[in-house]
């Protein structure tokens, strides 16, 4: 028995020790910021590792398709993809990050999601490269690449663009005599009229929460100031006291009252209610650019002359801006840490080529290139050429509430607007719980 | 010449009880020395456990005792802050709660339910029946509980899910539920899930048991007129208490590790109703981006599991059966 204590306090201590040496590893490094030189020499050589956000089905062949095309105009390279989905980029990237792991090229968001790796120097600085006076940076849209800048530099490639639009079924709104609304009166009315027909006017699956983030993101864009909005994504400088807030929860809650099956979203995925508007189950369907060839296509019920789309009309009382659509660029950083960010740029560059850019504005893959004149009518469907003239249009693009947001703030406007749209919370109470949110991580 | 002797004597006294006690540390370190010597045998093995067992265990505990930024690197040390604000967190609580509603719901399905069902099963005459409904059972057990989550899921749908259909078919439509998009009912729509899979494990794992009963002894109690329902009472459920107890510690800590099903059927929500502690640990790391947080409900997890651990081989040491 002694023994066997001697030997169990033995390996508690080893265990220890080696927990402590372990932890004191994790002291905060302060590595200079690496800035990518427009002249620097690329060495056409080894490996370059990519984490994507193309892990469906439909978009993975994209950066296979480039990465083998790229490793065949230079034998010497290598390119390891790592491609995942829009929710489980998040966990890999973060596991990857506290792991020091990160690829030599990564995904990312713009708003609060990029500055991360911004603040924590994991982000080359392109400045030099892709700012707007740029030879390259010219080539992009000029909203896009302004939506990868912090502290007055470029540290990110956008790759498309990304807004969000009401797509309608035109053959149902046409046989009940419906217009495209524009005002969101107009919108509810027409929700009563689909109701009556006996069909879901709009399909909503709520289950990843952030469905619905997107119709409050869009309506607090109608309704509160821009300059308020931009004041309360910092926490330091949130008040969350602008009346607009509560009556863009209250005109969510008419369009779920009214337009939707209710509660009953937040156990259905975004992937059901898509299918639903796709096989002609609802009429409407909120969805982003990037998902228009998906929901409506040769292959679905819903043929693509049948799909319309219009920007979720705003209040008659809106104090907003009223032009302004939600949505927001998606690009990629090169990692601070890589030992070919030469050669990375160089394949960003080759990835954003005119033929690139053009196959991917194109089916199936339909992702609007942020690379001007990419995206054209004898390349890309209707709907996404019609839907990049409204966002080229749109004076001020409201980014997504939840990459915008720091993490706590995101979750209390995720969990708060399940609630909301469950009736176990009101608008007031899920604006005091953001702010709450918020106050907690100013503090911290 | 006395003294001399003495002297004589006394020294070889002495020198005796040095050469006696040197060749005793000769012998302790030769003993210690075969002793770590044949530890080499086992050295691996103590490594590997060490290094993914007990070191990760032990940098759980220190961890939970920082708060860290995971993009700059940046750690500092909290004390028992984390341990603190765990207290006031409300999800903690609620999620401490459906573990425990899990636990209990489990022991009573799959332990009781399941040791019913099996002394049926083993009740039954024909060999083939017998075998038949153990496979029948054990076929959820198979699925992997990713895929059963997808199943339920699709099952609890309210537009084309099977549930409501049938609800709606047997005249009780009126009790349709939004399951996993209810806060009041998502937990245990996902327990009831998880009922439906671990439920024939759970049965063979008793049958296995059943079947270790000598017969003689079920033989002299049907000799004695004893019939089927107090055999099971009197003979079958006290000589399989071991697999009892065993049953009742793997549920209650599957509890407590609940995690898949959860994260495939809802997420965690709506509104963070269905959090259990391991998806709420997986929110603070990997969402919140708050790890040292993450790590201090790890901790609880650890304790409570450690307990009923602890409370099982106590309880096992207590009632042995041998026959």
């Amino acid at each position: 028995m002694k023994r066997i204590a001697r030997l169990a306090v033995l390996m508690g201590m080893a265990v220890s020790g080696m927990a402590i040496s372990a932890s004191a590893t994790r002291a905060s490094s302060s590595r200079k910021p690496v800035v990518a030189e427009p002249g620097a020499t690329v060495d056409y050589s080894g490996t370059l590792s990519l984490l994507t956000k193309f892990g469906v089905q439909q978009l993975s062949p994209y950066f296979v398709n480039a990465a083998h095309a790229y490793e065949t105009l230079h034998p010497g390279v290598h390119v390891v993809l790592d491609q995942q989905t829009d929710d489980s980029v998040k966990d890999k990237t973060k596991t990857l990050v506290a792991s020091n792991s990160l690829p030599d090229i990564y995904f990312s968001w713009t708003g609060n999601w990029g500055e991360n790796f911004v603040r924590g120097n994991r982000a080359v600085d392109l400045s030099k490269v892709i700012a707007s006076d740029t030879e390259w940076g010219k080539t992009f849209t000029p909203a896009a690449v302004a939506s990868f800048v912090w502290h007055g530099k470029n540290y990110g490639m956008p790759l498309y663009l990304d807004a969000k639009f009401m797509g309608y079924n035109k053959q149902v709104f046409s046989k009940l005599g419906i217009g495209v609304p524009k005002s969101f009166d107009e919108l509810l009315s027409a929700c009563d009229t689909i109701h009556k027909s006996g069909m879901t006017p709009i399909s909503i699956g709520n289950k990843e929460a952030w469905p619905a983030i997107h119709y409050i993101g869009q309506l607090l864009a109608y309704d509160v100031p821009e300059a308020t909005l931009e004041k309360d994504f910092n926490p330091k400088t949130a008040t969350y006291t602008d009346p607009g807030y509560l009556a863009a929860l209250n005109q969510f809650t008419s369009l779920v009252t009214r337009c939707t099956d209710g509660g009953n979203m937040n156990g259905v995925s975004f992937a059901t209610a898509i299918e639903d508007f796709s096989n002609l189950k609802s009429a409407m369907y909120y969805q982003e650019i990037i998902e228009f060839d998906g929901s409506a296509s040769a292959q679905t019920p819903l043929k693509q002359n049948d799909f319309g789309f219009f920007v979720l009309p705003p209040a008659a009382s809106a104090k907003g801006d009223t032009k302004a659509i939600e949505g927001a660029p998606e690009g990629y950083m090169i990692n601070t840490r890589s030992k070919h960010v030469s050669l990375a740029l160089d394949f960003l560059k080759f990835i954003t080529s005119m033929s690139n850019a053009e196959a991917l504005s194109a089916p199936p893959y339909g992702q609007p290139s942020a690379v001007i004149g990419a995206v054209t009518d004898k390349n890309s469907s209707s709907s996404v050429v019609a839907g990049m003239v409204d966002l080229n249009a749109t004076p001020f693009l409201m980014p997504w509430l939840d990459t915008a947001n720091t993490p706590g703030v995101a979750s209390a406007w995720l969990n708060g607007i399940q609630a909301l749209a469950g009736g176990s919370m009101s608008a007031a109470q899920v604006i005091e719980g953001v702010a709450t949110a918020a106050k907690a991580d100013a503090d911290r | 010449m006395k003294a001399a002797g003495s002297r004589a004597i006394g020294k070889g006294a002495g020198v005796g009880r040095t050469d006696a006690s040197t060749g005793r540390l000769r012998g302790r370190a030769r003993e210690a020395f075969r002793q770590c010597f044949s530890f080499r045998w086992v050295a691996a093995a103590v490594i590997v456990l060490v290094w993914f067992v007990y070191f990760p265990v032990v940098d759980n505990f220190i961890i939970s005792t920082t708060r860290s930024d995971i993009y700059t690197g940046d750690v500092s040390y909290v004390g028992l802050g984390n341990y603190s604000r765990l207290l006031h967190d409300k999800v903690v609580w609620s999620a401490l709660w459906n573990n425990c509603a899990y636990a209990v719901i489990s022991v009573i399905f799959q332990v009781f339910g399941a040791f019913i069902l099996a002394g049926i099963i083993e009740s039954l005459r024909s060999d083939f029946w017998r075998r038949f409904w153990r496979a029948l059972y054990f076929v959820p057990s198979a699925i992997s509980l990713t895929v059963t989550g997808l199943l339920f899921y699709f099952i609890y749908q309210p537009q084309i899910g099977i549930l409501d259909a049938v609800m709606r078919a047997t005249g009780l439509g009126a009790l349709i539920q939004p399951w996993l998009g209810s806060e009041h009912t998502a937990i245990y729509a996902i327990i009831a899930m998880s009922q439906w899979q671990g439920f024939g494990y759970s049965t063979l794992l008793f049958a296995v048991a059943i079947q270790k009963i000598p017969g003689e002894i079920f033989d002299a109690a049907r000799i004695d007129g004893i019939g089927p329902i107090r055999r099971i009472i009197s003979i079958t459920w006290p000589l399989t208490r071991e697999m009892t107890g065993l049953m009742i510690l793997v549920t209650i800590t599957g509890a407590f590790q609940v995690f898949n099903e959860v994260m495939v059927m809802t997420g965690g929500g709506p509104n963070n109703a269905s959090q259990v502690l391991g998806t709420w640990v997986y929110q603070q790391g990997f969402i919140q981006d708050d790890f040292g947080y993450g790590a201090a409900i790890a901790s609880v997890v650890f304790v409570a599991t450690m307990l009923t651990g602890a409370a099982h081989l106590w309880y096992t040491k207590r009632g042995r059966v041998s026959w």
